[in-house]
């Protein structure tokens, strides 16, 4: 294959790109990584990068939302005092 | 000394009671009004005439008395004792005149109460106004059905002020007996007096306040009466009137009006009832008036309609103005009413005043009032960042875990405080001041504590979510092994995973003292995926044999469950020996279909664990992984592919089109449907073309 005539990327690419993207994801959401999984993303800094701006703002996992409690659901009945 | 007198079958009693013990003042010298009881009952018995005899001296007429000390003191005592005899039969006479002027004079009055010279109506009701202030006669007027009648027609029918205030103070009157009362009800009374509390008049409308008050309070049928004659919309504009006593007067009759009554509370509601009991509360000392708003505020802060106007009105605020004064029974109805409205004001701002004292009641012993205290605070800073940094910077967090010490197995104190906790530990800055402090006030044993049995679901499943916010701080981690978290929290979860699997496959909800047991699922298995990120945890995690559960729990039908599985097998894939578990349990297929949710935390957690499990594996199953993430996780997000790879590193070309389950002739760039692409980003060639030359 002519890689100038025919753009895009290669599986091995593909797969870099996106588990840079994964584990950038999960460092976000405040996994831990292995050492190679670290080893990695050093290797790979400008595919990091790139990538760093392409991740969602929001939070992605926070845990249950806060509930609140009804407790409104009957009168007592008022002793007159 | 002989007298005459007349008395009632038990009249001689009466007299001799009085002759002993009666030390009142009879009004007949100080001319004092009789003192009305309101259960008198003097019944209606004959008259009947004895001739009595008393003897006012020992020694017979004529004689000479002793002139030594000893007789001038029982001279003294017999004058005395004659003294009251008289005062008892003048009081006797009195009595019986009253009651026989009144009788004779009914018949007259009432002609003359229904006359149509207004002049003649208006002095007619002064004199049986006048007549009502005595008992004898005000008995015989309130056992005329005709005269009350006429008194009530009068009241409505006249434009004379002094006719209007004498007819309402004659109702009055009557009002303090169940007779008159019931009197007053019979002849349509009340839609009359309703009438009344529109009247100009101060002394008019305290009247008909007052008597409507007695009506409601004791006479059956009262309450439906006042409803129909449209008394709450009257009322409650009465609430902008400047008098405490009479304010507390209305307020009272409101609260006998609404209590139990949805409609009753839905009219004071459409009347800006709200506002003006708000009102109240906010501008006003006197004790009395302040309890009995708050105890309408009270039965309408069960009303989902009033809960919101009440808030919005600004009443969390004036109610938490009376936490701190010396009437513990307004502090209690302050707090229960707050406690009810608490979760229609998480948004509200202006709690910091409340909020603190709120977080100084929990020092209390009394369980009210940490009941109400604690309910509150959950409540109030129940996704509400700004009200959980203050709490937080004014000690709660202490607070909370004395209360939850304290509360020992109330259920009612430890879920709410619980819930703050957890609250406080997530979702707001001082987050993880929170989490710290947790600890270093010696909370963590006394929460891992609360998963022991017997279980109370809601507050197991408080416990746990904020075990999970806890493991978020490292420092924590430690001593929630120490406490023996883990294990609990994996029996928590294997019991509830088997309850919702008993009941799965009859498609029914599970639930325990209200609560789903997906939601412990969800919740221990979110709390054990946070505390794995501790190396010794994920270790003791690992050797409890839950590597297959979490598996199982990826095939869940609830989002939250498979993204808290996802999460777990992620950290434990961290560890080797556990990544290779993970394979060997088959989690490569209901992985692969996670990469397609889209939930992104439940992507990203499957795509982790994928490419942790396939470290050791070929380049084909690497492939397919990247391929299956094209497709989903990264659908939608072509743009980073064409930015990055101008960025990337040369590679060595090892094009391998043909891998399982794809085409051989399509190519990588085939992956991705054209229409998914921007427009700038179009493949220019065919791809078909060109694969055919490999």
């Amino acid at each position: 294959m002519n890689r100038e005539e025919i753009p895009g990327k290669s599986p091995e690419e593909m797969y870099i790109q996106q588990k840079v993207r994964v584990l950038l994801m999960l460092k976000k959401m405040g996994s831990n990584l292995t050492p190679s999984e670290e080893a990695f993303l050093r290797n790979y800094a400008g595919v990091v990068h790139s990538q760093m701006s392409q991740l969602p703002q929001h939070n992605i996992d926070q845990g249950a939302e806060d509930v609140v409690m009804a407790f409104s659901r009957s009168e007592a009945e008022d002793r007159r005092q | 000394m002989c007298s005459s007198v007349l008395v009632e079958s038990d009249g001689r009693m009466k007299v001799e009671e009085w002759q002993h013990s009666y030390h009142g003042d009879s009004g007949i010298q100080s001319g004092a009004n009789t003192v009305r009881e309101d259960d008198g009952d003097y019944g209606t018995s004959k008259y009947t005439t004895v001739t009595t005899t008393t003897v006012s001296s020992e020694y017979p007429e004529g004689t000479r008395q002793p002139s030594c000390a000893g007789n001038l003191d029982a001279q003294y005592t017999l004058t005395r004792a004659q003294r009251m005899l008289k005062v008892a039969i003048i009081h006797l006479i009195n009595y019986q005149d009253d009651a026989e002027l009144a009788t004779r004079a009914v018949p007259e009055l009432t002609k003359l109460l229904n006359d149509e010279d207004q002049v003649v109506v208006s002095k007619a009701a002064l004199i049986v106004n006048q007549l009502t202030r005595k008992e004898a006669s005000r008995r015989v007027l309130m056992q005329s059905p005709q005269v009350v009648a006429a008194v009530v027609r009068a009241m409505q029918n006249t434009s004379d002020m002094e006719t209007a205030r004498a007819t309402a103070s004659i109702l009055h009157n009557l009002s303090h007996q169940r007779e008159g009362l019931l009197a007053i009800f019979k002849s349509g009374g009340i839609p009359a007096l309703v009438r009344m509390l529109s009247s100009p008049m101060e002394s008019v409308l305290f009247y008909a306040i007052t008597t409507l008050h007695n009506l409601l309070l004791h006479q059956e049928g009262a309450k439906m009466a006042v409803r129909l004659a449209d008394g709450l919309q009257r009322m409650v504009p009465l609430l902008k009137k400047s008098n405490p006593k009479f304010l507390a007067i209305t307020t009272d009759c409101l609260q006998l009006l609404s209590y139990g009554n949805q409609e009753s509370k839905l009219i004071i509601l459409a009347n800006n009832g709200p506002e003006g009991l708000v009102h109240i509360m906010r501008n006003y000392n006197y004790e009395k008036l302040l309890w009995t708003t708050s105890r309408v505020l009270k039965v309408l802060s069960v009303c989902p309609s009033n809960k919101p106007a009440i808030v919005e009105a600004g009443g969390m605020q004036a109610l938490g103005k009376h936490l701190t004064g010396s009437s513990q029974r307004l502090m209690q109805n302050c707090l229960w009413t707050l406690r009810n409205l608490s979760d229609a004001a998480t948004k509200q701002e202006g709690m910091d005043g409340l909020l603190q004292v709120l977080v100084g009641l929990l020092s209390s012993d009394d369980v009210n009032m940490l009941t109400c205290a604690t309910g509150i605070l959950s409540n109030l800073t129940c996704n509400n960042a700004y009200n959980k940094t203050l709490v937080t910077q004014g000690n709660g967090v202490e607070a909370l875990i004395h209360a939850v010490l304290r509360a020992g197995e109330k259920e009612d104190v430890t879920e709410p405080a619980v819930c703050a906790l957890r609250h406080l530990t997530s979702r707001q800055q001082q987050a993880e001041t929170a989490q710290h402090a947790v600890r270093m006030h010696y909370g963590v044993p006394a929460i891992v504590k609360l998963l022991n049995q017997p279980y109370y679901w809601p507050v197991i499943k408080a416990v746990v979510g904020l075990i999970r916010n806890l493991a978020l701080c490292p420092e924590n981690q430690t001593p929630l092994r120490d406490a023996g978290a883990i294990p609990r929290l994996v029996n928590l979860l294997l019991k509830a995973h088997q309850d919702a699997q008993k009941r799965g496959s009859s498609n029914q909800q599970t639930y325990q003292d209200g609560v789903r047991m997906e939601e412990i699922v969800e919740g221990c298995t979110g709390a054990l995926h946070i505390m794995a990120r501790d190396p010794v945890n994920r270790g003791e995690i690992a050797n409890m044999q839950t590597i297959p559960l979490f598996v199982q729990l990826l095939y869940s039908p609830v989002d939250n469950v498979k993204r808290v599985a996802a999460g777990i097998l992620c950290e434990l894939a961290l560890d080797k020996q556990s990544a290779d578990l993970i394979d060997k349990e088959g989690a490569s297929s209901p992985l692969m279909e996670l990469l397609h949710s889209s939930n992104e935390g439940i992507a990203t957690y499957a795509a982790a664990v994928l490419f942790r499990i396939s470290e050791d594996k070929n380049t084909d199953y690497k492939k397919r992984v990247s391929v299956e993430l094209t497709h989903s996780l990264f659908r939608h997000d072509p743009a980073a592919w064409e930015r990055v790879s101008s960025a990337a590193p040369c590679w060595p070309p090892q094009l391998d089109v043909a891998y399982g389950g794809y085409p051989g002739d399509m190519g990588m760039d085939g992956m991705m449907e054209p229409e998914m692409l921007p427009e700038e980003y179009q493949p220019a060639y065919d791809r078909h073309q060109y694969a055919d030359q490999y």
